[in-house]
């Protein structure tokens, strides 16, 4: 059953074009990955979905809704897509588990005993329930990124958006999210994912859309799209991010951590950290 | 006439100088809040107007504004009593520059946490109240303090309008004893406490909300 579908979205800024007539389905339960050089539309493309950026044409039906249509409720269109931003955006005044009530106990007007009750076992899912009391400066990089999925899966959303999830993570961190999305998509929740890592696009294991100039130029399994039949397009963006790669540290070489995990999914890992 | 005599003496006053210093702050704090709030969500006309209003009222000297509230409003047929012309005019003076204090506050939260509540779908004010003024205010402190001080030191004029503060009494007393120098030492000495009270104070509510990462 198709969740979203986006029909020839486009979007002009100042007479510039940065959606150029992008058009894919997401099904319930899928998970989609969309990659492509900076500035090639990918975090606007995300806010047109939910309303933060306003397109200049195209269609986009959620839910069974046309979402750009007037008379759209979009405070309760963002309440149905739970966000997550590269630089994890956690409200720092408040602690873990205050982060995952907010939306429960002020949009949802739920009792505080049932909010944290709720809160405590999102962020159990994402296995953070020992750092429910510390505020987000006391917590890793991984950490926080854990605490703001807790934070949109709260909501109970229909659908999660990631952007660039990992690219402000060292590559150990990145195996925490990494491994979250993977779990995630064994549950079968439905994700739109942008990002810049071949690791997390392979091991996510999505179907991956290469979007560059405001449109996807290919579309495909990682294997396949990055493989040696690959669009001129996608074979640059890959040999850029592969050199990235490697002037990037080694992954032996980082930060001692807590939460260290044994190697994920067999892949290229730590290839695309920037 | 010790010197203790003095200090006692003018202590009858000291309750007058912090209730105009509290009343005048707390003033300025809710007009501070209200012009910073409404000109950070409000339509841009109504940002400008409120840009005029604070450039306005930080240029008006104290006295003169209370002058006008207290002995000008009356032949309007507004009688104004001491404490509210006080308020009237250093309040709202401390409120203009507060405004700016709490601007460049609201400057200090992080854009990607309002993007992030916006995101989440809470509302304008939603936004304001739970996300940005709780930040604000704790970036606001050192500011905050600063102006609290420049009331404390403004307070005096209460005398001109009849309020029997710290002032009022060094002057009465010092018209009797010709004792100008001790009492008015004094007097400092009296002030220097106050504003050492209010200073401790406002920095133990600080501590007591600190939150860990998010001020200094
Ligand atoms: N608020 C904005 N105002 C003007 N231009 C913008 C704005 N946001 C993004 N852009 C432009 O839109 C293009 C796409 O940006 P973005 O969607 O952030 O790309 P990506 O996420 O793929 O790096 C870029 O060229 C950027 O300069
Ligand atoms: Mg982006």
């Amino acid at each position: 059953m198709t969740l979203l579908s986006v029909q020839d979205l486009k979007l002009e800024y100042d007479g510039r074009i940065i959606l150029d007539g992008v058009s894919f389905d997401l099904a319930q339960g899928e998970l989609k990955v969309i990659m492509g050089p900076s500035g090639s539309g990918k975090s606007t493309l995300l806010r047109c979905l939910n309303r933060l950026a306003t397109p200049t044409g195209g269609r986009v039906v959620f839910e069974g809704r046309d979402v750009l249509g007037p008379g759209v409720d979009e405070r309760a269109l963002r309440q149905r897509i739970g966000f997550v931003f590269q630089n994890f955006a956690l409200y720092r005044h408040l602690t873990a588990l205050q982060n995952v009530t907010l939306a429960l106990r002020h949009l949802r007007r739920m009792p505080a005993a049932e909010a944290d009750e709720r809160a405590l076992r999102q962020l159990a899912r994402m296995d953070m329930q020992a750092h429910a009391h510390k505020y987000p400066a006391q917590l890793s990089g991984g950490q926080k990124q854990r605490v703001a999925i807790a934070r949109a899966l709260a909501m109970d959303p229909a659908v999660l958006f990631f952007d660039e999830p990992t690219s402000a993570l060292d590559p150990l961190m990145s195996r925490e999210v990494v491994n979250i999305l993977h779990q995630l998509r064994d549950e079968r929740v439905s994700m739109l994912c942008v990002t810049h890592d071949l690791y997390l696009a392979r091991a996510a294991g999505g179907r991956v859309m290469f979007l560059d100039e405001g449109r996807i130029h290919a579309e495909g399994e990682v294997d396949e799209l990055f493989g040696p039949n690959a669009d001129p397009r996608v074979r640059a963006f890959f040999h850029q991010e592969l050199r990235q790669a490697q002037t990037a540290q080694p992954i032996d070489a980082a930060q001692p951590m807590d939460q260290a995990q044994p190697a994920g999914p067999s892949g290229p890992a730590g290839l695309a950290e920037r | 006439m010790s010197f203790l005599q003095i200090l006692l003496q003018l202590a009858g006053g000291v309750g007058y100088t912090i209730m105009v210093t509290v009343a005048c702050s707390l003033t300025g704090v809710v007009v501070g809040l209200g012009v910073a709030m409404l000109s950070r969500i409000g339509p841009p006309w109504l940002r400008g107007l409120l840009g005029a209003f604070t450039f306005i009222f930080r240029a008006v000297p104290v006295l003169v504004l209370l002058f006008i509230v207290f002995f000008g409003l009356p032949n309007a047929g507004l009688r104004v009593p001491p404490l509210v012309a006080m308020m009237l005019s250093l309040g709202v003076i401390a409120g203009a520059y507060l405004a700016e204090v709490f601007r460049g506050a609201f400057d200090s939260v992080d854009a990607s946490e309002v993007l992030a509540a916006e995101a989440m779908g809470l509302s304008r004010f939603q936004i304001l109240r739970l996300i940005e003024i709780p930040q604000m205010l704790r970036f606001a402190v050192p500011g905050m303090i600063n102006e609290f001080t420049t009331v404390l030191k403004y307070s005096p004029f209460a005398y001109t309008v009849g309020i029997p503060d710290v002032m009022k009494e060094a002057m009465s007393l010092s018209a009797t004893t010709l004792r100008g120098v001790e009492i008015y030492l004094a007097v400092g000495i009296i002030y220097f406490l106050i504003y050492k009270l209010l200073v401790t104070g406002v920095w133990a509510l600080e501590k007591r909300t600190r939150i860990p990462g998010l001020t200094g």
